[in-house]
């Protein structure tokens, strides 16, 4: 009986220890985190997503978005993460993240999405990797903010584009700018179609998130600009679904860029943690969408 | 614990044949978890097939996206948990609840009592799988990995476990004897740890949610610990009652595997954190995983060799007895497995292996190169004890052994370095993301070749198990060997 | 599932009662052959597994004394304090690089993405592939070499009086930043025998945007158009360009403000 005794307390023992120590005391630790602010308590970051971005995370997860695509960006020393561009468009676009991700990033996230797998890119900032003009899904035609001094006038071709002055691209097939709410539906619907280097892309497509309408009048102010072989018949449209919409509200809303003081920026600059968490002069510029 | 005086340090070869008491002792025990057992083995090798066609299309689609991909239920993103989920709920943990229940009840001594309760469980953890599965097909996946259900789901195994479980944690009380043998810590420990394990994790996710990263760090805890204290405790318990029961020689020492044991249950239920490396979380958590990871190595030597030792001479009955082979194939996975985990998750290699198809190799030879095998073992064993017949073809088993001992191996090799050349493109910033996809591209076409030969591996084996569910195996006194013993006299006591 | 219902009539017809009974059953031949159940001997560890125990033990307590990230909630950083990585095992990578200078840098981009045409003598291949090294092109202003390399050429040119045309060169501004590209010209400029002025990220980024609309791979004409000595604006004195290539090549597809105060 002396044996069956040691025997319970040892299963129970070990157990509780590795609970205690995994889950119980981390808990402690980072459970309870609170959004970082400055002194006039201004520049809250995070703040909870939007009721359909919220909606668009169930998505994310109830379709298995998780097994390809992670969101976390691990630091310098341990990867390549924060030197990696997103490879589409003209030009390198965008990096992937200024810094490493922090507990802190995550503290509304239910469920929290982390991802264990790269099949795809991360999207940890796939929503600042928009263009800056954009600021909902399917947006209207943009009411781009002046260029920036010194760039080129955007060429007459890209007239007809929703965006002329995020990317310059001529756009011959019609996509709409990189990461912008109409690239994503586009995306979502053909993954394949975006570009040639998206040829090899795994991605299914996610059809069933769209409708396929006749066209009534005019045609919808969101349907899918699509060219090719994936444009819908002549007279008829495709519509996002509001989960389509809800799942891109959710994309362009991740957003990692935002300084905080636990965590250096990828240039280096940031001030060593328990300084004050004014943003540093020499740190990019965090780039929110404008508001 | 203590060993009883009485066990002689060597036994003779062949040791004499068990008085006609023990015998009829053995045969009411096997009567009375009959109906249970068949069942746990009959649900699970349904769920075994639905779960590899489910692998088929996951494997084949996620190189060719676009096949039947416009269908909301059947989008790569829902298959793939459903078949994670049906091989973890509804293959391995029943497979694991039947092959437990009849070596609990012939260590402890004594017959299953209340069978019909147990019954009535399976029926409740059968249903329950199903509509965590119809859940996920309708888009209510929860998002963690390993515990996709819906949390009603949950609740319903929760209580099928509560009516099976007790009742074989029950059986302790009614036991015979004074001893306690290694495969009855494994066992016991696997039922305790279990329920408090899928309790703990549904309610720090769902019930009092914690906050942020917290989940993923519960997450991985839970999936972790299900690997090593529920499939892995249950296989290794399996391994230490058949290798010695079917060669005929005792455990070669008690001392490794106290050790084996009880290292085993300290050190692989502090990992799990490794998944998660360089992420948003304190680095000591991660590290503290990937120490324990490396300590793994004590259990892994130590009941490596206690297995070797105790195989020692006898390798050679892996020719004939099925149970055996499947076993030891499934014994020694559990050392690569190991040393595998070790080697994917320092931070060194992590940087290469990390976010790569790697972390699936490692999933599947734990839970199919180590777990699944032993478990194919203890059913060649058990089946015949249960239905009073032989295994009909030598010649199926045979196949079922080597489709799946090539179809893991392939796949295992196929995503580890597959792992490698899609991580080393990952490492790489000035090549595009695309061509880490378009490097692991031909592998995951290999890893398709995999699936294909385990599918035609369980298909064998379910017509096979059918055929002596039915009552169509062999009435013999022979056992079925997988090659005629030549030999006069050595005949393994299968 | 559907094969449970078979099952137990299966059992039934076996004359088998599969309830609590205490009958004397007929024992079946699987029973009667089997062995006693498994026991356990008792040999003695041995000596080499004992070391195993303590060189196991050893190294997960080091390696969890080393990256503990001194066991705080902050401490993100598995090395712990504010340096972080100066001496970790899988920081050397990224460290080196944060170290080098642009030129050295530039060296081994070229080394992994231009050497195997240009030739690590920067001679490149008589007939098919343009030298780097004297090259007018290389040294001249800045603008035509870093155009080639932004965005390829094609066609028949002509340097150092050897008429070459067979090869065409990819353009880089997919697969390489600013920095990187930036690093390169550097080095190319500065090698061989050439002393040219360096190249930073933010005048690539700018001629990017420049060339953003250009389709396709530059011709000897197109390039001639361009003055030789011309500069790319905003050129930095060498030396000047800031080692942090994340910052520097953080213009990469925004549009690249001249660094704005932080409000």
């Amino acid at each position: 009986m002396k044996g069956l005794v040691s025997l319970f307390i040892g299963v129970f023992g070990t157990f509780a220890f590795s609970w205690v120590g995994l889950t119980v005391i981390p808990n402690l630790q980072i459970g309870a985190l609170n959004p970082q602010m400055d002194e006039e308590g201004t520049d809250i970051y995070p703040a909870p997503k939007s009721g359909m971005a919220d909606r668009g995370r169930r998505i994310y997860a109830a379709n298995g978005c998780i097994y390809c695509h992670s969101q976390q960006i691990r630091p310098d020393y341990a990867s390549s993460d924060i030197d990696r561009v997103r490879d589409l468009g003209p030009s390198p676009g965008p990096k992937w993240a200024e810094r490493r991700s922090a507990p802190r990033d995550y503290i509304f996230d239910r469920p929290v999405v982390l991802g264990q797998e790269r099949m795809g890119p991360d999207v940890a900032n796939i929503g600042k990797a928009a263009p800056t003009e954009e600021e909902k899904p399917a947006a209207a035609p943009a009411t781009s903010p002046a260029p920036p001094p010194g760039s080129p006038p955007a060429p007459p071709a890209a007239a007809a584009n929703p965006s002329p002055a995020a990317s310059a691209s001529p756009n011959p097939n019609g996509i709409p700018p990189a990461y912008s709410a109409a690239w994503h539906h586009r995306h979502l619907y053909a993954p394949r179609s975006m570009s040639a280097d998206n040829r090899d892309s795994t991605m299914p497509a996610y059809r069933f998130l769209y409708e396929k309408q006749p066209i009534s009048g005019e045609r919808s102010a969101d349907a899918l600009q699509l060219t090719g072989a994936e444009a819908p018949p002549p007279g008829w449209e495709i519509v996002p679904t509001y989960e389509a919409k809800c799942l891109v509200a959710y994309l362009m809303s991740l957003d990692q860029s935002h300084p905080l003081k636990e965590v250096k920026t990828a240039a280096g600059a940031a001030p060593p943690a328990g300084s004050p968490p004014a943003p540093p002069a020499g740190s990019p510029p965090p780039a929110p969408p404008k508001k | 614990m203590t060993p009883a005086a009485d066990i002689p340090l060597k036994e003779p070869a062949v040791s004499a044949g068990a008085g006609d008491a023990e015998q009829r002792e053995r045969a009411r025990i096997d009567a009375s978890t009959r109906v249970p057992v068949l069942m746990f083995y009959a649900s699970a090798m349904v769920w075994l097939l639905i779960g590899t066609l489910l692998a088929g299309f996951v494997s084949f689609k996620l190189h060719s996206p676009d096949w039947l991909s416009d269908v909301s239920f059947l989008t790569w993103g829902r298959l793939r948990p459903i078949h994670m989920n049906v091989m973890i709920y509804g293959w391995g943990s029943m497979v694991a609840m039947g092959t437990a229940i009849w070596l609990m009840a012939r260590l402890c001594r004594t017959t299953l009592r209340h069978p019909l309760l147990i019954v009535t469980g399976i029926w409740f953890w059968n249903i329950g799988v199903l509509i965590g599965v119809i859940g996920i097909l309708m888009g209510y996946s929860t998002g963690y990995d390993w515990l996709e259900f819906p949390p009603y789901a949950a609740v319903i195994l929760l209580v099928a476990y509560a009516l099976i479980m007790s009742w074989a944690v029950l059986m302790f009380r009614f036991r015979r004897g004074d001893q306690i043998y290694i495969t009855q810590w494994y066992l016991l420990g696997a039922f305790l740890w279990f329920p408090w394990l899928y309790a703990a994790a549904q309610a720090m996710l769902f019930v009092v949610p914690v906050q942020g990263v917290m989940q993923a760090a519960v997450g991985w805890w839970y999936a972790n610990n299900l690997l090593f204290l529920w499939f892995g405790a249950i296989g290794l318990g399996t391994a230490y009652y058949m290798i010695p029961k079917v060669i005929g020689r005792p455990v070669y020492s008690y001392h490794l595997a106290t050790i084996g044991f009880w290292t085993y249950a300290l050190f692989s239920s502090w990992t799990g954190m490794q998944r998660l490396v360089d992420g948003p979380f304190p680095a000591w958590m991660i590290t503290a995983s990937i120490a324990a990871t490396i300590l793994t190595i004590i259990p892994v030597a130590t009941v490596g060799l206690n297995h070797h030792m105790t195989m020692q001479g006898y390798f050679p009955v892996m020719r004939y007895s099925p149970t055996l082979r499947f076993t030891v194939f499934g014994a020694m996975s559990y050392t690569i497995f190991s040393v595998v985990g070790i080697l994917i998750s320092l931070r060194s290699t992590a940087r290469y292996l990390h976010f790569t198809e790697a972390s699936i190799a490692y999933s599947h030879i734990g839970l199919y190169a180590f777990f699944t095998m032993t478990m194919f073992g203890s059913m060649y064993y058990i089946v015949p004890r249960l239905v009073g017949r032989e295994w009909r073809y030598a010649t199926l088993i045979k196949l079922h052994f080597w489709a799946s001992a090539y179809g893991v191996g392939l796949m295992s090799l196929m995503l580890l370095v597959g792992g490698l050349a899609q991580g080393a493109a990952q490492n790489d910033p000035s090549m595009s993301f695309i061509q880490s996809v378009a490097s692991v591209l031909p592998y995951l076409r290999g890893r398709t070749v995999a699936a294909l030969l385990l599918t035609t591996s369980h298909f064998i084996f379910a017509f096979h198990f059918g055929l002596m569910l039915f009552g169509l195996g062999r009435t013999s006194t022979v056992p079925t060997f997988l090659n005629p013993v030549e030999a006069e006299g050595a005949e393994p006591h299968l | 599932m559907n094969e449970r219902t078979p099952d137990t009539s299966s059992l039934t017809r076996q004359g088998m009662d599969y309830g609590e009974t205490s009958d004397v059953q007929e024992v079946h031949a699987a029973i009667q052959r089997e062995k006693r159940e498994p026991r356990v001997g008792l040999e003695p560890l041995s000596i080499w597994l004992i070391a195993l125990y303590g060189l196991a033990i050893f190294t997960g307590g080091a390696y969890l004394g080393r990256y503990s990230g001194d066991f705080s909630g902050d401490g993100l950083d598995p090395m712990g304090g504010p340096p972080p990585a100066k001496k970790g095992g899988g920081a050397q990578g990224q460290q080196q690089q944060a170290e080098l200078s642009p030129r050295d840098r530039g060296k081994k981009i070229f080394a992994a993405n231009c050497q195997t045409c240009h030739q690590a003598n920067g001679l490149g291949v008589p007939g098919q592939y343009p030298p780097l090294a004297g090259s007018e092109f290389t040294t001249g202003g800045s603008k035509r070499p870093a155009m080639i390399v932004l965005k390829g050429l094609q066609g028949p040119v002509t340097v150092k009086g050897q008429k070459f045309g067979s090869a065409v060169m990819q353009p880089w501004d997919k697969t390489l930043t600013d920095q990187r590209i930036a690093d390169v010209l550097t080095y190319e400029r500065s090698e061989w025998g050439n002393s040219a002025s360096p190249v930073t990220a933010e005048q690539i980024a700018a001629l990017r945007k420049e060339l953003a609309n250009h389709p396709d791979s530059f011709t000897e004409p197109d390039v001639l158009v361009v003055p030789d000595n011309a500069e790319l604006p905003g050129g930095a004195p060498a030396g000047a360009a800031p080692p942090k290539p994340g910052e520097a090549a953080k213009p990469g597809g925004s549009p690249p403000p001249p660094p704005k105060p932080q409000g």
